[in-house]
């Protein structure tokens, strides 16, 4: 158990928590953020002009090839770079997740449409429902189940992901980790084991509900 | 009698540069069962999607009880309720029970009462022999319960036609007598008052087609070929082609 | 028409998103993120001295996980070498202190957008860096030291000749015992903690590397001294300023020099280095006073 006081040393966990908070904030923020930017990608990834379609594959593409952590560097240093607007860490942070996140929702939300088979547009349409029926009860509940685990798990890797923002200098639940572990590393150089221990079952107190959430969601239907 | 419900009156249905359905007109009559018999692609499905208003037409007019039926018009809308259409391949919504599936578009098309429907939900499936999977899913069916729950979702909107698109087609061979036995029932009318319900069967099933027709069109390159009794068309068939269309269904030894 | 339509609401609502997230930030900076809300400090081109003065405000990049030069305490209080010397420049400028947490990956692109107005973060001075930041006079150097068994101490690194010597793989040690020293036998390891093992492990007879780092650790580690404080070429630590801010570059400069008179950086060593090093170190061996090396 030698290095597990430093957990309850100062501030430290008041600290940890502060900073599970900021993780938390920018991803929540992000992912709200996505889902509605994502599902305006997707539709207009399902209209039929060829340039629109054009235009999101290219966005899609181009977030996926360029790491998280140039995307961050650009939005945070090159933006004020260029045009002299500084922009907070935290909004670098959330503008960078989103464009990521958005591009994801939207690549999601297109696939979930295109999944569902025609003949059950048509089969809604033959019994007399209208468009918006036919979307409501029969389309988006389909769409939407498809949509529930990969949108859990994208938000997952958000999360994750929300550990770069360290590097623009934001400090995120991971950096406070770092930072205790640092500071007592001459008097309990094995307090890096309590503390990532703690950090991660944060994680899992918070990820473990979604992924039961998930579960429950898609299980329901019993298909 | 002899009252149209439907008119066709020299329809032309394009697909590109390629012609379906060739300046084709026909009519089916109230209680009236038609069979639509041709080889693939001689457009007797395509023609069941035109009269839903599925598909577009480049040329002619199709009415329902003298109503146009116009593809993207929103009067389409009114004029399905009335059609009732079952697919070759199995279409209810895989997120709603049986009930649900049946009952959504009586609830939210027709703004009927739920009291009402569900009973008579429950009459149909019985009527088709599945009255203890009204709780079920979709899933949890074999491919002949889904697709008799697929004519009773028809069913429950009192549609003046039946447009029954190979119902047995993607069906294992022990299913498909099963579903075209309730098709046989509807068609004789086997509930009170009611008389038989008027159907336009697309099929490949030709013993079927024979049993449960009122006459027998047969479609070949978009154009009725011959039209005729289902015991004239399949015992003395007048047209060459028809002649070898029906040899194929025959093992010649 | 239609399309556009959808394409300018998707505009609309990108717009809406970034200011939602501008405002969601900018009240929601908690005592946890220092992060670098309201431009105090930038706006992308750099501040001179008059101008930090009249904002009332310095901003100052420092490590926050480089415990003993910049950390943050178990109260979450900044500390250490550089932050110490950090306090005393925004009281001599007679501004209030803004530090904000930088990573070593990072610190060059701070001062190139002037996110921050110095970089006090262990930031050694390279030809590569002087061309895109501008250094102040050195107030701390680094060289390489040499930790051994108490029971077999090498004190000068003749003494390696023929024997074993343990060094992490791409550090200075290596190649500096490769080049200068061809007789010592090198054992290279990947990371920091698998050479402390090999050296208590007795595997080789001693390790290599910045004495920073020897020295913080020889402290901790009872039966380890560090014999050789101070080999090969010694790299000088300087704070550094964005590219042409002169005003700033001068200003810390003469600050430098006038605080040699007190023995600034030796009272520095005194309260944050001293603790881990130990009194046996000699401080000249780290310490710079008024920017002579």
């Amino acid at each position: 158990m030698q290095g597990i006081e430093v957990l309850f040393m100062g501030n430290n966990m008041l600290r940890l928590l502060d900073g599970l908070w900021v993780t938390l904030r920018l991803s929540l923020i992000s992912i709200a953020l996505s889902l509605v930017i994502g599902v305006f990608v997707g539709a207009l990834m399902l209209v039929k002009n060829p340039v629109v379609k054009v235009m999101c594959r290219v966005y899609i593409e181009i977030v996926r090839i360029m790491p998280q952590l140039v995307w961050l560097f650009i939005i945070f240093f090159g933006i004020t770079k260029m045009t002299k607007i500084n922009l907070s860490g935290e909004t670098a942070a959330v503008i960078m997740l989103t464009i990521w996140g958005a591009s994801e929702v939207g690549d999601l939300v297109r696939s979930a449409f295109q999944s569902i088979p025609s003949h059950q547009f048509e089969s809604g349409l033959s019994l007399g429902l209208s468009r918006p029926q036919l979307y409501f009860y029969v389309i988006f509940p389909q769409a939407l189940r498809g949509l529930v685990p990969d949108i859990i798990n994208l938000s997952t890797r958000m999360i994750k992901t929300t550990a770069l923002v360290s590097l623009i200098g934001v400090t995120e639940v991971l950096k406070v980790g770092k930072q205790i572990i640092d500071a007592n590393r001459f008097e309990f150089p094995n307090a890096a084991l309590w503390v990532y221990a703690e950090i991660f079952l944060m994680y899992f107190i918070i990820c473990f509900p979604l992924s039961l959430l998930s579960r429950k969601l898609t299980k329901k239907r019993g298909e | 009698m002899a009252e149209h419900i439907i008119d066709i009156d020299h329809i032309t249905k394009r697909f590109g540069d390629n012609t379906i359905i060739n300046d084709l007109s026909l009519s089916v009559e109230q209680g009236e069962v038609l069979v639509l018999v041709g080889p693939s692609g001689c457009g007797k499905s395509t023609l069941l999607r035109c009269i839903n208003g599925l598909e577009p037409i480049q040329g002619g007019s199709i009415k329902l009880h003298g109503e146009p039926v116009e593809h993207g018009k929103p009067s389409l809308y009114k004029v399905r309720q009335k059609i009732g259409m079952v697919f070759q391949s199995y279409d209810l919504f895989p997120h709603m029970t049986v009930m649900k599936n049946i009952t959504l578009a009586p609830l939210k098309v027709q703004n009927r009462s739920k009291d009402e429907v569900t009973e008579k939900a429950m009459a149909l499936l019985k009527r088709v022999g599945l009255d203890g999977k009204a709780d079920s899913y979709p899933s949890e069916l074999s491919g002949g319960q889904k697709q008799r729950v697929a004519i009773v979702r028809s069913l429950i909107m009192n549609p003046d036609i039946m447009l029954l698109d190979e119902i047995t087609a993607a069906l294992d061979p022990e299913m498909v007598h099963e579903v075209l036995n309730v098709v046989l029932d509807l068609a004789k009318g086997s509930e009170t008052n009611s008389g038989g319900t008027t159907m336009m069967i697309v099929t490949h099933e030709m013993a079927f087609a024979e049993a449960v027709a009122d006459r027998v069109v047969f479609l070949d390159g978009g154009v009725i070929v011959e039209e005729d009794t289902p015991q004239e068309f399949f015992h003395h068939p007048k047209t060459e082609r028809a002649q070898r269309f029906l040899q194929t269904f025959t093992y010649s030894r | 028409m239609n399309t556009f339509k959808k394409i300018a609401s998707v505009f609309a609502a990108a717009a809406m998103a970034l200011s939602l997230a501008a405002c969601s930030s900018s009240n929601g900076s908690s005592a946890a993120s220092d992060s670098t809300d309201d431009s105090s400090a930038a706006s992308g081109s750099y501040r001179t001295v008059d101008q930090i003065k009249e904002s009332g405000e310095i901003t100052i990049g420092v490590f926050s996980d480089k415990n003993p030069f910049g950390y943050v305490d178990n109260d979450g209080t900044f500390q250490g070498y550089d932050v110490y010397f950090a306090d005393r420049i925004a009281k001599d400028l007679g501004v209030e202190l803004k530090l904000v947490p930088v990573e070593a990956a990072s610190r060059v692109e701070f001062l190139e957008t002037a996110k921050v107005d110095i970089i006090l973060a262990n930031f050694t001075v390279t030809d590569e860096r002087k061309e895109k930041v501008d250094f102040a006079l050195p107030y701390m150097k680094v060289a390489l030291g040499v930790v051994s068994p108490d029971s077999a101490i090498i004190t000068d690194a003749e003494q390696l000749n023929g024997k074993t010597l343990i060094v992490v793989k791409g550090t200075t040690a290596e190649s500096y015992f490769t080049e200068n020293y061809p007789d010592v036998k090198l054992q290279k390891y990947d990371e920091y903690n698998e050479a402390y093992s090999a050296l208590q492990d007795g595997r080789g007879d001693a390790f290599s590397t910045d004495n920073t780092e020897v020295l913080a650790w020889a402290m901790n580690n009872p039966g380890f001294t560090v014999g050789v404080e101070s080999l090969g070429s010694t790299d000088a630590i300087a704070p550094a300023v964005t590219k042409g801010n002169e005003t700033l570059l001068n200003w810390i400069n003469d600050e430098i020099t006038a605080l040699a008179d007190e023995q600034f950086f030796h009272a520095d060593y005194d309260a944050t280095l001293a603790s881990v090093y130990g009194d046996n170190v000699d401080k000249d061996s780290l310490v710079v006073e008024g920017g002579v090396m």
